[in-house]
């Protein structure tokens, strides 16, 4: 069979870009203010500025109004954008440490360090539509904030604090303790080499902070029903801002900003196959920028499945989770299949075609069932 | 003082920029590079092994000026052409000795005091979220 190379279609797709431009501003309302989009959208550019794997509200901000709030398509973009400009800076470590806490709960002790700080969340709220977000008017936002503000009171209040975690509790004791399996513990980089398996943690590590979250939910939960042995509990869920310092080129060490981080450290029993040997727990780690508590605790839950010696489950097994939620390839790769594929599909449509004649020609015609032959798929 | 960084970093961009433009006719100031944005790989670590790894990189913008033939550098996270340059300016104006040194120290002392009260009420604010436990027999 030959082919035929065929072209065409470029008035089309010029007409389509414009087309969808089209129907993102055809009612011809106010454009959306990308100053809007980052204060209101917080959890959104959160979402996109992980997966796209760049720490860049404004950019972030753009992206989401440019997809028209689709947050894969923006995270793919933002994460082409990243491949145009160039890295001349590695921080030094940030310490979640230092961390200016905005939320800090722990489900396995009550009494933590500074206490249980539930911060901006909507836990603990029922999911009932707010009919009146549908009326809000830029008065009844200051009316809030002057309500808000006016609930401290200037002369009393406190001074800042950062907090001890709730591991050191447990380490204190000696019952937390790593995972202790002979993996490789080398700094790799995955955005400047492959990856390849058995990964290093820290590439597994890199790939789980910029996976997709309902990717990394998906399979977290899949390990906690019972499709994988990890079912932790959450030892402590941090959120909050975090300093990152750089070396200039003369070797100073510079603070350069802060980013906005979840870590979640997720208590697992070690289960040890001797009866003998002592039990203990260790931890599955999840960082990741912004606000998402789903994330950085399918992340933790991910980390320890992988480096459990079981990979009978698909959410221990590292190919299967880090190339399965990589959200800006697998919808690339899904999305790929609307793209031309003529040649082949003719190629099988012609073998479908030659199966059903031989079909026909073997088998005596009085035992011919015409109505199994599809009309379409007869020779032209 | 704070880290000079730290409060040029996280003040207001409208009352730096306005400083720096009332130092600036004193000086001779060239541009030597950008401001231009760039990426910082982010480095973080477990907190139980201290397994280092990349977390991911982060916007920023740096900016290098010669004021009087003194070099600064000045970086920042962000899409921060101006704030990059104020920064570098700053940093150019510390090696040099001059009457501007206490202006520029009055500034700083005067940013980080704001600085240090928003986010001391922003903590505040985020204190009121504390459980309060009490046992169920209390009230």
């Amino acid at each position: 069979m030959g082919y035929i190379a065929v072209k065409g279609g470029t008035d089309a797709i010029h007409n389509a870009r414009e087309l969808v431009e089209f129907y993102r501003l055809k009612k011809a309302v106010k454009p959306i203010e990308i100053e809007q989009i980052r204060s209101q959208l917080r959890l959104s550019i959160d979402k996109v500025m992980g997966e796209g794997g760049i720490y860049a509200t404004e950019y972030a901000a753009l992206a989401i109004k440019q997809m028209e709030g689709d947050v894969f398509e923006a995270a793919f973009v933002l994460r082409a954008f990243r491949a145009t400009l160039q890295r001349k800076f590695y921080s030094e470590t940030i310490n979640t440490r230092e961390m200016f806490v905005k939320r800090k709960i722990s489900a396995s002790f009550r009494e933590i360090p500074g206490g249980q700080i539930l911060g901006p969340t909507r836990d603990y709220i029922q999911r009932m539509l707010d009919t009146a977000k549908a009326i809000e008017t830029k008065e009844d936002v200051e009316t809030f904030l002057a309500g808000f503000a006016a609930h401290i009171d200037p002369a009393k209040l406190a001074d800042i604090a950062h907090f001890d975690k709730v591991i050191d509790l447990l380490k204190k004791e000696g019952l937390l303790q790593p995972v202790g399996n002979d993996e490789d513990t080398t700094l790799k980089d995955i955005t400047r080499e492959a990856i390849k398996f058995p990964a290093p943690r820290s590439a597994r590590l890199q790939m789980l902070a910029r996976a997709e979250t309902g990717g990394l939910m998906a399979l977290g939960y899949s390990s906690m029903r019972g499709f994988g042995s990890v079912h932790p509990t959450v030892g402590e869920l941090r959120y909050g801002a975090v300093p990152v310092r750089v070396k200039d080129r003369l070797g100073r060490v510079r603070y350069i900003g802060s980013i906005e981080v979840t870590e979640a450290e997720m208590i697992s029993e070690y289960k040890a196959k001797s009866k003998k040997a002592i039990p203990y727990y260790s931890i599955g780690y999840g960082l990741c920028f912004g606000q998402n508590d789903t994330k950085a605790i399918c992340m933790g839950i991910l980390d320890r499945a992988m480096r459990s010696p079981e990979g009978n489950s698909p959410s221990n097994d590292q190919e299967f989770v880090l190339y399965h939620t990589e959200g800006i390839e697998s919808m690339g790769f899904t999305n790929h299949l609307k793209l031309p594929h003529y040649v082949t599909f003719q190629s099988g449509l012609n073998n479908v075609r030659a199966a059903i004649e031989r079909n026909a020609a073997a088998v005596p015609p009085s035992t011919i069932n015409p109505s199994v032959i599809i009309p379409s798929l007869q020779p032209v | 003082m704070t880290d000079k960084d730290y409060i040029l970093c996280e003040c207001e961009l409208s009352p730096l920029e306005q400083f720096i433009a009332s130092l600036e006719k004193d000086f001779e100031i060239k541009m030597a590079g950008g401001p231009a944005v760039c990426l910082t790989m982010i480095k973080a670590e477990d907190s139980v092994e201290g397994q280092p790894f990349y977390l991911g990189e982060a916007l920023t913008t740096e900016c290098e000026v010669l004021v009087n033939g003194i070099p600064g550098l000045g970086l920042c996270m962000g899409d921060e052409p101006v704030r990059s340059y104020c920064i570098a300016f700053l940093d150019a104006l510390e090696q040099l000795d001059g009457p501007h040194t206490g202006r520029v120290d009055a500034f700083l002392q005067d940013q980080a005091r704001l600085i240090s009260e928003a986010r001391t009420l922003e903590y505040n604010h985020i204190l009121r979220t504390r459980v309060d436990f009490k046992l169920m027999e209390q009230e």
